[in-house]
């Protein structure tokens, strides 16, 4: 046997664990458009509210309503656009064990602390709503990571980090979720672009 | 040149069952379609290959009903895990001995 041909045995083998227990076409460009989308929508709640700080029920709804929308439009986008790709480069796009484990680990942080906001949004503790979203969207990124890109641990802990630090500034809501959802998805899905997706 | 090969497990020179035991090695259980489709096999030349590693022990092969349809999935035994972790081993240490 020639050195080459046992390096390449062994790294088929490497591939076909990672291939097999790994999601591994998500879409780089639909985060980056899902950042310009949040952008865009903070930028227009901060338009009629006037501020950073959301304080009355009132301004809540519209803000809960509003994120809610965008939440469901963000992630059709990053399930439509992964299609897409995965279509092009011909990767494997089925709902098989893969995808739902990705799915179900992403989903389990997502839906607690989902709840967790209804809650604190019907007995108007307003404060910690915000951070809260940040600090749970971090953990399901962590906890979905080792199903996928294991970058994606890293956008998990700047949203952790992020939603932590909001925890001690209550004034700051929509900034903090123009910085986590916008920005951060933007910067990192433009890194990721560049690491997976430029063109060989 | 006179390598040594020592400790390379004839059971996975084919490619297919290579891939079947890869696969194995990083997931609790895998059924047979999924199976199929990774490794972009036919039914009868999975069913085959997977026959003969269950034959040496290496993996295991549960077949059961989800509704009325059957369905068949495999998982790598304790031996098999060995014999696959030695068979690595010796790949790379025959990869590092020729550098």
């Amino acid at each position: 046997m020639e050195n080459k041909e046992a390096l390449n045995t062994l790294n088929d083998i490497k591939e076909m664990m990672e291939r097999s227990s790994k999601f591994k076409a998500i879409s780089g460009l639909s985060i980056v458009i899902i950042g310009v989308l949040a952008s865009l929508v903070s930028a227009y709640i901060y338009s009629f509210m006037g501020d950073y700080h959301i304080n009355t029920p009132d301004k809540w709804r519209t803000t809960a309503i509003i994120a809610i929308a965008l939440l469901v439009v963000a992630f059709a986008t990053v399930f439509a656009m992964s299609y897409l790709r995965a279509k092009r480069l011909n990767l494997r796009f089925t709902f098989d064990a893969t995808m739902r484990r990705l799915l179900f680990n992403f989903f389990i942080p997502m839906v607690a602390g989902g709840l967790l906001c209804i809650a604190l949004l019907t007995q108007h503790h307003y404060g910690l709503v915000s951070s809260i979203t940040l600090i749970f969207y971090g953990l399901a990124l962590i906890n979905c990571s080792h199903f996928s890109y294991h970058e994606l641990r890293y956008l998990g802990f700047a949203e952790l980090v992020l939603g932590l630090i909001d925890c001690f500034m209550v004034d700051y809501a929509l900034l903090t979720w123009f910085l986590g959802f916008g920005l951060l998805h933007i910067v990192f899905g433009i890194l990721f672009m560049i690491k997976y997706e430029r063109s060989k | 040149m006179i390598a040594n090969l020592d400790g390379l497990n004839k059971a996975f020179e084919s490619k297919i069952r290579l891939g079947i035991m890869s696969v194995l090695m990083a997931n609790e259980s895998v059924d047979f379609t999924t199976m199929k489709s990774l490794l972009e096999l036919t039914d009868g030349n999975l069913a085959s290959h997977a026959r003969s590693l269950e034959d040496l022990g290496y993996i295991r092969c549960e077949k059961r009903f989800v509704g009325r349809k059957p369905n068949t999935s495999y998982a790598i035994t304790d031996l098999g895990r060995a014999a696959f972790s030695a068979h690595i081993q010796a790949l790379a240490s025959f990869v590092n001995s020729q550098q």
